[in-house]
């Protein structure tokens, strides 16, 4: 595109200007008006749509058709009204407690899929003991998208249904999977206690928070719902997921390739200490 | 201290300027072009010429509906204006103008001296400027050459079967159909030519992750465009089939549907919105770092965004068909998934926000219509969730509550980033600054304006106007909501006229530019102002999302940190 001209500028090739995309386009148009107009202004517009055809395709065949500018290299003033550099003043600590290591996103699918697995005992021995039937608790997980189910009885949600297995299975898989990723992300976050945080407390949060828009989500689900079972099953989860989980190994974030040398060969083992040290010498 | 740094620039060849040509030069200089910036300025201008036209037609209707039981035009008449406007903004002056921004930014941004397909790109802009002027050909000969003329008065959707030969007879509607074919291969080449420049014609150093947000925003909307024109024009041609052959795809009694027409027409006037929208995104994108004085906040979140918007964006489309009886199954799927669009689209509000926060604001003009649109887009969205949950729709579907709320997304939302980028890139067109007191009393004028006609036109659709009503009784209690929605129109145009005051009057008068007089940081900065034929002499060469930032602050470059 680019090479010296005469004058020692940098000439540059450009398409030349050409008439024919108008005259295409108006032939076309005009071609289009025929319908609606006459029949001559249709002829007219094949004719004009045929001629700079023709005339396009001799514009860029064998060679495309270009123009030699000439573009004079000059310096530009470019002027910042950049003035100053705040800087925000933090502690050397702020909002520093990063992950250094985390865990693969795969780790989280496969700790949703143990935790999916798992939760199924305590569903169906919460239908066992309940109402003598291995679907019960199936179908209402299913339930929620047969709106037609709405009013059927528990003596029909005890029996298998085709449809009912279906539905359940793909939003047990897809709720499985994606909280399984959610503590594969979350889990290096709560690096005391994990039993506690993600086993408990993470299933009691996220029961308060079904519990509050279930009505909404599964009507059915909601008034049928045992939630002493249910707070186990998810528990269950939980525990299982948080289990399978943690097995894995861990891999290392962009936040442990920015520690000192010393701190990634292992030399120290506590950043804060050096930095309150360097702050106590000054 | 302000710095100031020496940059390899180029400025345009002078003996190419053409002060002192003949008209016909002139003339023939525009007809010819291939250049994209010459391309772009004629999608504007044509789009600006449309932009005036479709206002006045609001402004009629508007006076109809100032007072009950008014006759200032008749129903015929007003069937043809709203069908015209509605038909106008969307697809001559929207489309156009957006078009025309991403013409001549597209390039210039990525570093590149012209679109991948530059003759393509002047026949994309002629079809579609023909398209427009065959659709007002419609007021001389809607019903044929023999006949008198009528323009299409079918709505903007044009709904089966009210465009059957039947209840159509005549032209109109073929001049609608016909007009809009016409258009739809003009956005199919300009949307070609976007994919194909950002993907083989960015300049060395600037990878997918380093290109403005801009460009990113119009690869995502030429690939909605390659996706929803196609139905539309499949649409249009299968009317055609029942109107010239006799087929029967939309007459219900021969076996065809009507609700066929309106999956087709809304598959693709749902994205449609989006293809509108998301230019504004783009300007928004640019214009709001550079006046907070900080970088975007957030850009893979906001990239991701925009894919999403696009994705989910072709999953919507019969939110606007809750009233057809589409049944439970359906109107669960699309309440469900018009709700889900409002995830991604709040990430980027967020972003906008988060961009803005602890920033030195300059509040210049590009900025204060872009706070507007911030503002203003969110309402336009919180009305969209409403009307997205079913039950809702059916109350107020078809009222003047859902008028609102789609002019609150074009006209609040749209219409003021577009100001805004005229505000904003016209330096770099025109080589002139537009006056900013002007623009501060166009602001304040369409705010005003624009609040008085589009919060209070919610009130008429809660107590049930319906929409395209032509007039109505003095005691459905309309009265006085039309009568300040009305005035508002009034403080809307007089802004519009002061706008294009200051358009012609700085493009003479105006302070002279420079090449970069807003600090901003993005490669058309880096070239003179108005940029020449080839753009840049000297291809550059970029290591971050900030290219001028880096020649600007070699000290502490972007490159750095990303």
């Amino acid at each position: 595109m680019e090479h010296e001209n005469e004058t020692g500028h940098a000439g540059v090739h450009m398409p030349l200007p050409t008439v024919w995309p108008v005259v295409l386009a108006l032939g076309l148009t005009l071609i289009i008006a025929g319908m609606v107009t006459h029949v001559a202004v249709a002829v007219l517009g094949l004719m004009l749509s045929l001629v700079s055809a023709v005339g396009w395709f001799r514009n860029v065949l064998p060679h495309e058709a270009h123009e030699i500018v000439e573009a004079p290299i000059e310096p530009l003033e470019l002027v910042s009204v950049r003035t100053s550099i705040d800087r925000i003043p933090v502690e050397p600590m702020h909002r520093k407690v990063i992950p250094v290591e985390t865990f693969r996103f795969s780790t989280g699918l496969m700790g949703g899929i143990a935790g999916g697995i798992a939760m199924i005992a305590p569903a169906t021995l919460f239908s066992l003991i309940k109402y003598h039937s291995l679907w019960y608790a199936m179908n209402l997980l299913a339930a929620g998208g047969f709106v037609s189910w709405a009013g059927e009885s528990n003596q029909f949600l005890a029996q298998f249904h085709l449809q009912g297995f279906l539905a359940a299975l793909a939003i047990h898989a897809v709720t499985s999977i994606l909280v399984g990723s959610l503590y594969g992300a979350m889990l290096p976050m709560f690096p005391r206690w994990p039993i506690l945080t993600a086993g408990f407390l993470a299933p009691l949060l996220w029961t308060g928070l079904l519990a509050s828009v279930l009505n909404v989500v599964s009507p059915i689900l909601n008034e049928r719902i045992d939630w002493f079972w249910f707070v186990g099953s998810q528990i269950t989860f939980g525990l299982v997921a948080g289990f399978v989980v943690n097995l894995q190994a861990k891999v290392r974030t962009p936040q442990f390739q920015a520690l000192p040398f010393a701190l990634r060969a292992g030399f120290h083992a506590n950043l804060r200490h050096d930095d309150e040290e360097k702050d106590g010498q000054a | 201290m302000a710095t100031s740094t020496r940059v390899t620039g180029h400025l345009d060849n002078p003996t190419a300027s053409g002060s002192h040509r003949g008209a016909l030069a002139v003339l023939q200089d525009w007809l010819t072009t291939v250049d994209h910036k010459k391309i772009g300025l004629m999608y504007i201008g044509y789009a600006l010429v449309f932009l005036l036209i479709a206002g006045f037609q609001a402004l009629l209707m508007r006076v109809q509906l100032l007072v009950p039981n008014n006759n200032f035009v008749s129903p015929e008449v007003f069937n043809r204006l709203f069908t015209m406007h509605g038909t106008t903004m969307v697809f001559f002056v929207g489309m156009p103008i957006l078009f025309g921004f991403g013409n001549y930014l597209v390039p210039l941004m990525i570093g590149a001296r012209d679109m991948a397909f530059p003759r393509l790109n002047a026949f994309s802009f002629w079809i579609s400027a023909f398209g427009g002027f065959l659709l007002y050909f419609s007021y001389f000969a809607g019903s044929g050459l023999y006949g008198a003329g009528t323009a299409p008065d079918v709505g903007w959707f044009a709904y089966a079967p009210l465009t059957s030969r039947v209840f159509s007879p005549g032209h109109s509607t073929d001049y609608w159909t016909l007009s809009i074919f016409l258009s739809g291969i003009g956005s199919i080449g300009t949307a070609l030519n976007i994919v194909a420049t950002t993907l083989c014609m960015r300049c060395p150093g600037m990878k997918l992750n380093r290109m403005p947000l801009l460009v990113w925003l119009y690869l995502v909307v030429a690939c909605l465009v390659f996706v929803t024109i196609s139905p539309l024009t499949a649409a249009q041609i299968m009317l055609c089939l029942d109107r010239y052959l006799g087929a029967h795809f939309f007459d219900t009694q021969a076996g065809g549907s009507a609700v066929l027409w309106m999956h087709f027409f809304w598959i693709f006037g749902h994205p449609e919105v989006y293809i509108l929208v998301m230019p504004a995104f783009a300007f928004a994108n640019e214009i709001i770092p550079v006046f907070s004085r900080k970088a975007i906040f957030g850009y893979p979140a906001m990239v991701a965004a925009s894919v999403c918007i696009g994705f989910i964006s072709l999953s919507v489309w019969a939110h606007h068909m809750f009233t057809v009886g589409m049944g439970p199954g359906p109107n669960a799927f699309f309440t469900f998934a018009t709700m889900v669009i409002a995830v991604p689209t709040g990430i980027k509000i967020f972003n906008w926000l988060a961009t803005l926060w602890g920033g030195n604001i300059h509040f210049t003009t590009p900025m204060i219509f872009s706070i507007g649109f911030l503002f203003q887009f969110l309402i336009a969205g919180l009305t969209g969730v409403m009307l997205a949950v079913s039950p809702f729709d059916w109350q107020l579907g078809n009222s003047y509550f859902v008028v609102a709320h789609f002019h609150y997304v074009l006209v609040g939302g749209i219409l003021f980033m577009i100001f805004a980028a005229f505000y904003y890139w016209y330096p770099k067109m025109t080589g002139r600054m537009l006056s900013e007191r002007l623009g501060k009393w166009h602001f304040w004028l369409f705010v005003i304006g624009f609040h008085l006609t589009f919060d209070f036109m919610h009130v008429p659709g809660l107590l049930g106007m319906p929409r395209r009503i032509y007039t109505y009784e003095a005691d459905r209690g309309w009265a006085i909501w039309n009568l300040i929605v009305s005035s508002g129109a009034v403080f809307q145009a007089a802004a519009t006229l002061l706008f294009a005051y200051n358009l012609v009057h700085s493009y003479f008068k105006g302070e002279i530019a420079g090449p970069d007089p807003w600090d901003a940081w993005t490669l058309e900065w880096s070239t003179s102002s108005p940029p020449p034929s080839y753009n840049f002499a000297v291809t550059p060469t970029v290591d971050s999302r900030r290219p001028l930032w880096d020649r600007k602050h070699p000290e502490e470059t972007d490159a750095q940190y990303e």
